[in-house]
């Protein structure tokens, strides 16, 4: 399967991977090993905004790189019940064929189980 | 050693030698000798002129040094465009030739899709296939051919070295029951056998056996099915149906122009092979353990198929913890491998090989399969060894200790 620049990058540094813990952090999973794709986002959230984000993916790499970008890019803005950017659009950013689609929605799942919770912490 | 990302002009370790095989350089001079001859480009079936003479010759030495490797007559050789056509014209030849005696196939669900596909077409047409399950190490039990023979098989088609997980059947022992049996021939797929381990059609007792040139260092687009002249009295010899026409050619049971460099390529490459063969063994082998070792120390990684019982040019192992298509990204710019998932899609699927031992989908899909060749070196699998412990680490570091499901 040929990746377009932008996945290739974030798969291979597939930066901010990891857990936060503390006081302000909020996590959100979907998908399972058995699917054969899990995600799981933790989101730290400073007065509103956030403040840090951490993923962890068993998933190819249009998943890794997704979550990866979409853990870099939250950090500064203000939380909200949304993916930063919707899904079509993070389809044709990071050229995931169609019959990928439904791995980008188990991002959203994850995202949102953690964003929800955030929204409603206002910390 | 350099394992840091290539630059663009620098290739990946070639670790797919059971895919294909770069052509022998002596093979492809051969080959050339044959295109830039003066008198070579004759038609083979033109009897009527030298020119035709000069390229039956060739053709007819190179049907000679085929022959010699693998055990057979000159007079069993018949030439295909590869081993893929060789399976057809064994399992459709056999099956429409006999089809008044039997319309029952037996088979193995871990076969080549060569077989797998005619065997399935030929359901369509109203045949039975038996579908043996080998053991969690690939291997099958010969009572099991013998416990799913029946008074109408016509056909045993099991392949000797399994090109996924390379274990080795007991093929002799399968010939031996299929001649008791009296009316199931056995045809081998022989495809990853040559240079592999010994291979002799005569002692083996196989009835048809496809062949191919270029997992052996020799050219893509010839093959070869061997067909026994050999019988016991009350058998007799195994018979096919010819599946093309237009020429005669090839006892008429393969109408076609003979490509005459590609013949020679086949038949100077398995004289090669079968020179070379013992030596290469023994110093693949010792690549193969080097592979192993480098790759167990990794930990969570499991060998698919017998380790005892196989051909030391194939390793396969699946790794724990890690998405298959990730893996594969992950070490495609330093090393050429195939996957345990047929990635003809976007959505890969598992490899039925895999999945038909008892490996789980996910285990299947992050498997990957090392070909060993003339080619490779030592350097060659320690760059293996290093990319995939950094990115399989890597890889299960970006799936941290995510729930069992």
């Amino acid at each position: 399967m040929n990746y377009n620049e932008l996945t290739r990058r974030y798969f291979e540094s597939a930066a901010n991977v990891g857990e936060l813990t503390g006081a302000g952090v909020f996590r959100g999973a979907a998908g399972s090993l058995e699917r054969g794709t899990w995600v799981q986002f933790d989101l730290q959230i400073n007065t509103g905004a956030v403040s840090a984000a951490r993923f962890l993916a068993f998933a190819c790499p249009h998943t890794i790189a997704v979550s990866a970008w979409l853990a870099e890019r939250a950090v500064g803005h203000r939380v909200r019940a949304l993916l930063p950017e919707g899904v079509h659009e993070l389809r044709d950013r990071f050229a995931v064929p169609v019959e990928k689609l439904g791995r980008l929605l188990i991002i959203e799942d994850a995202w949102l189980a953690a964003a929800v919770q955030a929204v409603e912490y206002r910390g | 050693m350099n394992t840091a990302h290539p630059n663009k002009a620098r290739m990946p370790v070639y670790l797919d030698h059971a895919a294909t095989t770069p052509v022998d350089t002596r093979v492809a001079l051969a080959m050339a000798d044959v295109l830039r001859s003066e008198t070579g480009y004759g038609n083979p079936a033109s009897t009527s002129h030298d020119y035709g003479d000069a390229a039956a010759a060739l053709v007819e030495s190179a049907r000679a040094q085929v022959a010699a490797a693998v055990g057979a007559r000159a007079a069993e050789v018949i030439w295909t465009s590869g081993a893929t056509e060789a399976s057809n014209l064994a399992i459709f030849g056999v099956s429409q030739y006999y089809r008044d005696r039997g319309r029952h196939i037996v088979t193995a669900r871990t076969e080549h899709k060569a077989v797998l596909d005619p065997c399935r077409e030929l359901e369509r047409r109203g045949w039975e296939v038996s579908y043996l399950l080998p053991d969690k190490e690939g291997l099958l039990d010969p009572g099991q051919v013998a416990a799913a023979l029946r008074p109408d098989t016509v056909l045993v088609s099991l392949m000797h070295v399994n090109n996924e997980i390379g274990v080795v059947q007991n093929i002799a022992a399968v010939a031996a029951i299929c001649a008791r049996h009296g009316g199931a021939w056995l045809h081998v797929d022989a495809a990853q056998s040559v240079g592999k381990c010994p291979v002799d059609f005569a002692s083996l007792g196989a009835d048809l056996m496809s062949l191919s040139a270029h997992k052996v260092y020799g050219p893509k687009g010839v093959g070869a099915l061997l067909v026994a002249q050999r019988g016991e009295a009350a058998r007799g010899r195994v018979q096919l149906a010819a599946l093309q026409f237009g020429g005669g050619q090839e006892r008429s049971l393969r109408a076609g122009t003979l490509p005459t460099h590609q013949i020679v390529g086949m038949g100077l490459a398995l004289e090669l092979a079968s020179r070379l063969s013992s030596m290469e063994t023994a110093r693949v082998a010792q690549l193969q353990q080097r592979l192993w070792r480098g790759l167990a120390a990794i930990g969570g990684v499991l060998r698919n198929g017998s380790a005892t019982r196989s051909v030391p040019h194939l390793l396969n192992v699946s790794f724990e913890g890690v998405e298959g298509e990730s893996l594969l990204a992950a070490i495609r710019p330093y090393v050429a491998v195939s996957t345990g998932s047929a990635c003809t899609s976007a959505l890969a699927e598992p490899s039925y090989v895999l999945r038909a031992l008892g490996r789980s989908e996910r285990l299947s899909e992050s498997s990957l399969r090392f070909g060993l060749g003339r080619t490779t070196t030592e350097g060659d699998i320690d760059t293996a060894v290093t990319v995939l412990t950094r990115e399989v680490g890597r890889l299960r570091n970006v799936a941290g200790a995510m729930p069992v499901a």
